[in-house]
């Protein structure tokens, strides 16, 4: 004899939340991709359709034809990726020793970089463009990593901090007794723990740098232009191509969401971090 | 023999490093690079100084503009900048009178000189111009049975619209259901909600001395000719129902779309569209051009110019000026490029009786007409757009609104703005 299944009413409730929850961040992706896929003339219609009553990958064809994109494309995954890893250098153990050695001057460094956060960019552009002009950096790619892990190592301090906060004194502590060196324990010991949090931070790192437009606008001409700017530039002032600039929006978007769907076991486990400590 | 090569290898260093001095740099939005970009192997073929372009998004321009003048040095030696921007730069370029000769002045449109002009200066020199003209479907406007019922019920022929009235007339003749499932699904026309220039033009078709601020610097949009004109904007949309309702949805983009798509037997639209109808569009080949409506002033357009000035700050002034002078001598070159536009009259006369070049003719009578001028030289120009004008015009399209409140209103804010 088996008893019918019980209908679990707050499992229901608690998914149709979620799906709602997901739907409502995936929708505005969705009619992204499904516009990238429409024909030029359909793409504007009155009233707007959601779906295209014809499939055409013309839009796609058309950012493949770009002379101008595949090097952007290559430009920003440069800049994005020496972008996180400088940060990260210098975030993980500034986050480490701002943490676990806590002192005055570490809290008000911590301080700081959160108000650094709060300037907005705009403010900083000019600035940073008479900066770079000076060392002869407008243009190049370590000059746009330099401005990007400016803007990205306040977010990356931050967020390792909060990780590290996580992490138990007597860790090192148990490393440092059992030989290793400060700088082991914390290589050998305290960073193997920490992939969740140093997964999530490269990711939100390599997002802020991957989507900057202001400073590549300001800071890039022709050499080192990132996609950003060549996907507005689809915006003319005699027009918008809105088929071919959807399509370029959705190649550009694939790189982060690969990279987020192969970590994500390590940002859930990130996320959650210290979640549960006692 | 030795000195004769050590002079020779150090001519030959002098040489090259003169050469990598002859390079100039042009910012320019992407429009503006595919019209100037056959001028420019033109001229580096002629004078051997090379021309590299900077090719940023629209905003782009003001925005990295604004920032090599902040810096007080300039990396750039020609920007190609939109004729709304010329007040704001005005201090910060080169005075280009001598480039502007008897022989130039002559062939430009009236309306692009004058907006040249920002305190007695010459600032910049047109690179391409352009203007809202008339697009109708020629199928539709030459169909027998169109003609002879439009006869019938309005008392004169069917053709492209050259008044008010006119316009009104075909617009609320071509609406109709078409499918006959009870909703009106193809319109005469469309009104623009999220621009204000079309309205402006009519302002100055009406007889305004000017668009919202006269010569003198005053508030003017509550004069009759704003009023008119307001009123007439509006009557597609709020008396004839000739226009799709989500006004204030409607853009260039989408007016034109609307167009390309057959949904609308006319519109107003900047001239370079004519050329890039699409192909697989289901209007591609039965698009007619007419130049703008005329009021009681005649045809007016508000025209929308690019000028290549030179900021103080470059290091290759004199070679800067060589390529202006050489483009507008060249202005034709340009036309070929998808945009297709041009600045001169010579240049686009020069294309008139060209097939597919058929809106020149419309687009030159446009820019010529001697009520077209441009928009009031004013630093705060699209603070007062974005802050005045644009409300007004949409608080008009509500068609709840009495139109004088809204333009008295209107001018208060701007009169705020500029004090």
């Amino acid at each position: 004899m088996h008893s019918a299944p019980r209908l679990n009413v707050s499992a229901i409730l608690i998914n149709a939340a979620a799906l709602v929850l997901v739907l409502s961040y995936a929708l505005p992706y969705i009619y992204l991709l499904m516009t990238s896929i429409k024909p030029a003339a359909d793409v504007q219609q009155i009233p707007p359709s959601f779906f295209p009553a014809v499939v055409s990958f013309e839009n796609f064809r058309e950012v493949m034809r770009s002379s101008t994109l595949p090097r952007a494309f290559i430009n920003s995954l440069i800049v994005a990726v020496l972008t996180t890893a400088l940060s990260l250098s210098v975030a993980v153990p500034a986050a480490y020793v701002a943490t676990q050695y806590r002192r005055r001057i570490t809290t008000i460094f911590l301080l700081f970089a959160l108000v650094t956060r709060m300037v907005p960019s705009v403010a900083l552009g000019v600035p940073l463009f008479q900066l770079l002009k000076s060392l002869g950096l407008l243009d190049t790619i370590p000059g746009l990593v330099l401005a990007h892990t400016s803007a990205a190592v306040p977010l990356a301090l931050l967020l390792m901090s909060a990780f590290f906060e996580g992490i138990p004194k007597e860790l090192e502590e148990a490393a440092r007794m059992d030989g290793c060196t400060r700088f082991q324990a914390f290589r050998k010991i305290v960073l193997p723990v920490m992939t969740g949090g140093i997964a999530v931070t490269a990711l939100f790192t390599f997002i802020t740098s991957w989507n900057e437009f202001l400073y590549a606008l300001l800071l890039t001409s022709e050499a080192t232009k990132t996609a950003p700017i060549v996907i507005a530039e689809y915006n003319s002032v005699y027009g918008l191509a809105w088929g071919a600039m959807t399509a370029a929006a959705v190649l550009y978007s694939l790189p982060v969401i690969i990279v987020t769907l192969a970590l994500q076991k390590q940002i859930v486990g990130g996320l959650t971090f210290g979640a549960v400590k006692g | 023999m030795r000195k004769i090569l050590g002079t020779s290898a150090l001519a030959l260093v002098f040489m090259a490093a003169s050469a990598r001095a002859e390079t100039i740099n042009i910012l320019v939005e992407g429009g503006g690079e595919m019209l100037q970009k056959a001028v420019a192997e033109k001229f580096t073929a002629e004078t051997g100084i090379q021309v590299n372009f900077t090719v940023v998004p629209y905003q782009g321009v003001f925005d990295k503009f604004s920032a090599e003048i902040a810096s007080g040095s300039s990396a750039f030696d020609v920007v190609t900048i939109d004729v709304v921007w010329n007040a704001k730069f005005a201090d910060h370029v080169e005075d280009l009178s001598p480039l502007f000769t008897d022989a130039i002045r002559a062939d430009l449109p009236p309306a692009l000189l004058a907006d040249a002009k920002v305190r007695d200066k010459l600032i910049g020199m047109p690179g391409w111009a352009n203007a809202e003209i008339i697009f109708y479907r020629r199928d539709l406007f030459d169909k027998a049975e169109e003609k002879e019922v439009f006869q019938a019920k309005y008392g004169y022929p069917l053709a492209p619209p050259t008044t008010w009235q006119q316009w009104r007339d075909i617009a609320k003749f071509f609406t109709r259901d078409t499918d006959s499932d009870g909703k009106i699904d193809f319109w005469g026309t469309d009104t623009i909600g999220t621009f204000s220039e079309e309205w402006m033009a009519h302002v100055l078709q009406a007889g305004s001395p000017g668009v919202i601020l006269d010569k003198d610097g005053q508030v003017i949009i509550d004069n009759e000719g704003h009023k008119k004109a307001l009123e007439f904007y509006i009557s597609p949309h709020c008396i004839d129902h000739s226009v799709p309702e989500n006004v204030n949805e409607i853009g260039w983009g989408e007016a034109q779309n609307l167009f390309y798509q057959g949904k609308t037997a006319m519109m107003k639209f900047w001239g370079h569209a004519y050329k890039m109808t699409p192909p697989d569009s289901k209007i591609s080949g039965k698009v007619g051009v007419a130049p703008m409506l005329a009021g009681d002033a005649g045809i007016a357009a508000i025209p929308g110019p690019w000028y290549n000035v030179v900021p103080s700050t470059s290091q290759h002034k004199d070679a800067a000026k060589k390529f202006i002078a050489f483009a507008i001598a060249n202005n034709a070159l340009g036309i070929e490029a998808p945009l297709g536009l041009a600045a001169t009259n010579s240049a686009y006369r020069s294309y008139a009786g060209k097939p597919g070049y058929e809106h020149f003719t419309p687009l030159l009578q446009t820019l010529s007409a001697p009520a077209t001028r441009g928009r009031p030289m004013n630093e705060k120009y699209q603070e007062i757009v974005d802050e005045a004008v644009l409300p007004a015009v949409q608080q008009a399209l509500t068609c709840q609104a009495d139109v004088g409140e809204v333009l008295t209103e209107a001018k208060e804010t701007i009169e705020e703005i500029l004090n």
